[in-house]
């Protein structure tokens, strides 16, 4: 609440040096604006930067505001300064034409302190900031986790018992333990995405080729949102991720959970979407277990990896977090899981024909065929470990 | 100082011939009618041409803008597709950068230079002509991608590897890599005939430290382009060729590192940011102390900042790549060379503040938009010092935040000063003013419209929303401030309509009588511009003025008297030039336009058939030819009156005993 508050103070101050300098004709606007900022404050979205919750986000935002105010200051100083000329050194009308204001070349000492005082400011800027640059780039001492981006999702992938091969691989959700400093090591399997969970730390670029150590944590248990911000073509806007924090307990239990392969479902209408998946999904996707003639990689598609889906109902959303799971009642959310296998490109914007994205249904798969994969789906697992609010 | 050159006599035809005799074909005579304006190498006519055509592509950069903003407007908006979005966004930011606030700054730079210097035309007037038509073409090819399978999508900066034919198989990109290699040969050529021009033609007595400001940041910005444009054609030519030849500089999979990329576009790209705002900076450094009735305040402070900008802008490239995977040593040594960047650009600000402090202040509306780049400028240039400080920069790159910021600067700040220099130098170069009340209107629509715009960005961008995402949620909380900023958009549209009515209504006026003929120097001006009449006869200067001062022009005017008061002693409008001598001049071409047209073609071959290529390469070649063997002018050009007393002595004022004048030079030949 304390940086909600903030905010609508840092914009008000923004008004109000538009006002400054448009002088008294733009008071109307300023107004609006005031009450704009008003309603705007209680309108903030699930991603929020100003709300720092991990400690890499805090940290970030205690130099942030630092920066800001000092940016603010100066802002009120030259807008007052430009007020000042504006008002007092306007030609009058009785003004004498030919009658010259005193003709100044310039001034050694004030141009020498002008130049002077900046310099300190940003010196001490500076003092500031680098360390923070080491801090916030050094190692945590919690888990380690691979982090892969690519056209439009994320893997994560987590090496259990530290044995060099990936024990869970999951999309979309990251789940870590509350309090602990979780390492990530981000790389791309395309092109450059950039992993974005704003509440716990500032972003980091994927490059594919390169690994690039980063670190997340949170206090408390809770779902944290973000997204991609580095633009990876056609669906850039539709590539989101979650943080799941979880107590000890339930990231211990998720963990032990995750490691379980995948059975054969045994009702009817679940064998019948088990041999449909066996059909028509298993050249990109894995269940483990039962079908992973893809978990090495497959030429379906240019990043080579689709969603892992054994534990897909232990998540919460799906093709690229853009969609919910479940519905707030509890219950799976059935229409929009159909409605994406049906035709995944009509649904978020994707170039199948190029190996970018999943491919359409429409034609392939008949009403009931989809029902029946969609039942077979809901037996993979689940419910999450906590649910969005 | 200036290069005072005898013309050998060969270059007039004894004989009489309308063609010099090595010449494989006649040059055009001075036609009229569009023939004047194709075949021109005036630098007036050229910058009113890169004026004209940055204005058209103005107004299509700005309808990109629109369709953005309409489908930002709402939550999940449908007005264009993801596709059409990723075209759209990075055809905004590629025409602003390369087919708008470049060139208008080029055509300030073509048209002002040589008139603040006291010269006649640039130094190679050809090469000139060569440059405008190579940005002319260079745009209408980088916008043939419309028509031809869609835009470019990778965005204005190109981030490998999204910007291969794997992940962009579409000809978009090509478009944009080849079409902004003709665009950047438009402004090396440019770069390199404006070096050599301010370097030698000053009139005599302007030295370095003498010449206006607006001069100098236009001398700074073409050292910037002459180093930063190789940069990027490098970094293109890498593209192209892994798109066009399938080489591997961007391919992971060959053991490439796309970080490659990015380093050769920042590398241009920051000198970029100064080559857009210096020539403003430069053009409120000349409207400031002629509205505020007092020279600029330390002269040399601010030419050395803009120097000094201009040197430190290449020490600063990796502050876009905070988040790339620098490591902290990289990203704290680029943090604190970003921030004492913004020393020399606070003192600028501040020196122009004391200009006008104590002043006179006249509220013309070109000093009402150089005042709105003082103060819309200061918010961008604090906002960039926030994001200097790399660990907050990570919260606020790619986002809102960041698009806010380089509007102010580049909106807020280059447009302001293009807008400030367009109002204020229209009456040198049409001859009558653009209407104060209409451009009062234009001015205060314009200044709300931006603000209203850019002004939440900075909210929404704080708040987390993303850059570049062709939708966002209604679960995100930026609903409204979206739509404030859409509408802001759209009162930036009425502001440039009026702009627009402004100046058919001035021009239409002028034609009809009703809008006066200004006089030489309708602002009580400073510089040598003002010293010859309104519009600039086509040779400029009847004699070459000798400078004595800065701001010569004005100590013509303001003495002091016996107790060391500055009086009038003259009027501006009396003591300027008459126009009315008629000295060579360099003859029109058909070699510049030529040679400018064999380059898309050679381009377009690039992409479809290697044929068209060889018809371009033909046309390319058979220009150069041409070019060369041209025969060195046209007798008939230039001058009405070719008669026999066309020596230096004809050309001194009249009445003068000499002391002021010296020699009139004869203009290049190109």
């Amino acid at each position: 609440m304390n940086a909600r508050i903030n905010k609508s103070t840092n914009s008000t101050t923004r008004a109000g040096r538009t006002r400054h300098s448009l002088i008294g004709q733009l008071t109307r606007l300023s107004g609006l604006l005031l009450t704009a900022a008003a309603l705007a404050s209680c309108a903030t979205g699930r991603i929020d930067p100003t709300d720092p919750v991990g400690e890499n986000a805090k940290q970030i935002d205690g130099i942030m505001r630092m920066s800001g105010y000092l940016a603010t200051a100066v802002g009120i100083f030259v807008a007052v300064a430009v007020v000042l000329v504006i008002v007092k050194f306007r030609e009058r009308p009785g003004d004498d034409p030919d009658e010259l204001p005193e003709q100044i070349h310039g001034n050694k000492k004030a141009e020498l302190t002008w130049t002077l005082i900046p310099v300190v400011m940003l010196v001490f800027l500076a003092v500031v900031t680098i360390p923070g640059v080491f801090d916030l780039s050094s190692k945590g001492d919690g888990p380690t986790i691979k982090v892969e981006g690519q056209q439009w999702w994320w893997q994560f992938s987590y090496d259990v018992d530290q044995d060099g091969t990936d024990d869970i691989v999951t999309a979309n959700e990251i789940v870590i333990p509350v309090g602990e400093e979780v390492n990530l090591e981000i790389q791309s399997n395309d092109v450059i995405h950039s992993f974005w969970i704003p509440q716990l730390n500032g972003k980091k670029d994927a490059v594919p080729g390169r690994v690039h150590h980063w670190r997340i944590s949170s206090p408390v248990p809770g779902i944290f949102y973000g997204e991609c911000t580095e633009f990876c073509g056609l669906s850039h806007a539709n590539m989101q991720m979650r943080a799941v924090v979880l107590t000890d307990e339930d990231y211990n239990n998720w963990v032990q959970e995750q490691l379980v392969s995948a059975t054969t479902p045994t009702a009817s209408a679940a064998k019948r979407g088990y041999d449909l998946f066996g059909r028509h999904c298993v050249s990109c996707h894995v269940v483990n277990g039962l079908y992973e003639s893809a978990a090495g990689g497959n030429a379906n598609l240019t990043s080579g990896y689709a969603p892992n889906l054994t534990h897909l109902m232990t998540r919460t959303s799906f093709a690229g977090a853009l969609f919910e799971l479940y519905k707030d009642d509890g219950s799976v959310n059935v229409a929009d899981l159909k409605e994406w296998i049906r035709n995944a490109p009509g649904q978020k914007p994707a170039r199948p024909e190029n190996r970018q994205g999943m491919i359409s249904f429409a034609e392939t798969l008949s009403d009931s065929e989809l029902d029946d994969l969609v039942t077979y789906l809901m037996t993979l697992g689940g419910p999450p470990p906590l649910m969005p609010s | 100082m200036a290069i005072t050159e005898e013309r050998p006599e060969i270059l007039e035809l004894e004989s009489g011939d309308t063609s010099f005799s090595t010449g494989a074909f006649a040059r055009p005579t001075n036609a009229s009618g569009w023939r004047a304006w194709f075949f021109t190498v005036d630098h007036k006519k050229i910058g009113i041409m890169y004026g004209a055509v940055a204005m058209f592509w103005f107004l299509w950069g700005g309808i990109e803008a629109l369709l953005i903003r309409a489908q930002l407007f709402t939550p999940n908006g449908t007005v264009l597709t993801a596709e059409q979005y990723n075209q759209i966004f990075t055809m905004h930011g590629t025409t602003m950068v390369f087919l708008v606030i470049m060139p208008l700054a080029a055509a300030f730079a073509n048209y002002i230079v040589p008139l603040q210097i006291g010269a006649r035309d640039v130094a190679f007037p050809r090469m000139n002509a060569l440059g405008l038509w190579l940005f002319v073409f260079g745009g209408i090819f980088l916008n043939l991608s419309w028509f031809l399978g869609g835009g470019p999508d990778g965005g204005w900066f190109a981030y490998a590897p999204n910007t291969g034919v794997t992940f962009s198989p579409g000809a978009g990109m090509d478009f944009y890599a080849l079409g902004l290699q003709i665009a950047g040969i438009a402004s090396l050529v440019g770069a390199i005939n404006l070096i050599v021009t301010v370097l030698n033609m000053r009139a005599p007595g302007m030295t370095m430290l003498r010449m206006p400001v607006f001069t100098w940041m236009i001398l700074v910005v073409q050292f910037l382009l002459l180093f930063a444009l190789p940069v990027i054609t490098v970094a293109l030519i890498l593209l192209s060729f892994d798109r066009t030849f399938d080489a591997n500089f961007f391919n992971v999979a060959m053991g490439a590192d796309p970080l490659l990329w990015q380093h050769l576009f920042w590398i241009f790209g920051h000198p970029e940011v100064y080559i857009l705002i210096l020539p403003s900076f430069g053009i409120v450094s000349e409207t400031l102390p002629v509205f505020s009735r007092k020279p600029l305040f330390g002269y040399s402070v601010i030419v050395i900042s803009g120097a000094a900008i201009g040197f430190m802008g290449w020490g600063v490239w990796a502050h876009h790549m905070f988040v790339s995977g620098l490591g902290p040593v990289g990203v704290a040594a680029f943090s604190a060379t970003t921030m004492f960047i913004a020393v020399p650009t606070g003192v600028k600000i501040l020196n122009w503040i004391a200009t006008m402090w104590g002043g006179n202040l006249r509220f013309t509306v070109p000093m009402m938009f150089s005042i709105s780049l003082v103060s819309m400028f200061t918010i961008g240039g604090l906002s960039g010092v926030m994001h200097s400080v790399a660990p907050a920069d990570t919260q606020q790159t790619d986002t809102y935040f960041i698009v806010a910021h380089f509007h102010y600067v580049l909106f807020g700040g280059a447009l302001m000063g293009l807008f400030a220099g367009m109002y204020y130098w229209w009456p040198k170069a049409f001859g009558y003013r653009l209407s104060e009340s209409l451009g009062k209107w234009h001015f205060w629509i314009l200044l709300v419209g931006f603000n209203m715009t850019f002004g939440p960005m900075h909210i929404v961008g704080l708040q987390g929303m993303a850059r570049r995402h062709s939708r966002y949620g209604p679960e995100d909380g930026f609903d409204f401030w979206n739509a404030v900023v859409s509408i802001g958009a759209f009162v930036i549209l009425i502001g440039m309509i009026v702009f627009a009515v402004n100046i058919v209504r001035s021009w239409l006026g002028y034609k009809a009588g009703t809008v006066p003929q200004e006089p030489a120097d309708p602002w009580d001006a400073r510089t040598l511009e003002w010293a010859i009449p309104s519009p600039t006869p086509e040779h400029n200067f009847d004699y070459v003025p000798v400078v004595t001062d800065i701001d010569d022009f004005w100590h013509k005017k303001y003495q002091p008297d016996e107790n060391g008061k500055l009086r009038k002693v003259a009027d501006g409008n009396e003591i300027a030039q008459k126009g009315d001598q008629h000295p060579h001049l360099p003859s029109p071409s058909y070699w510049p336009i030529v040679l400018a047209a064999g380059l898309p073609l050679i381009a377009l071959g690039l992409i479809y058939n290697l044929w068209v290529s060889g018809i371009g390469l033909v046309l390319l070649l058979g220009a150069m030819f041409g070019w060369s063997l041209e025969p060195a002018t046209d007798p008939n050009a230039g001058h009405d009156d070719h008669g026999d007393d066309h020596g230096p002595d004809a050309n001194t004022p009249d009445g003068d005993e000499g002391g002021d004048a010296e020699v009139a030079e004869e203009a290049p030949v190109g």
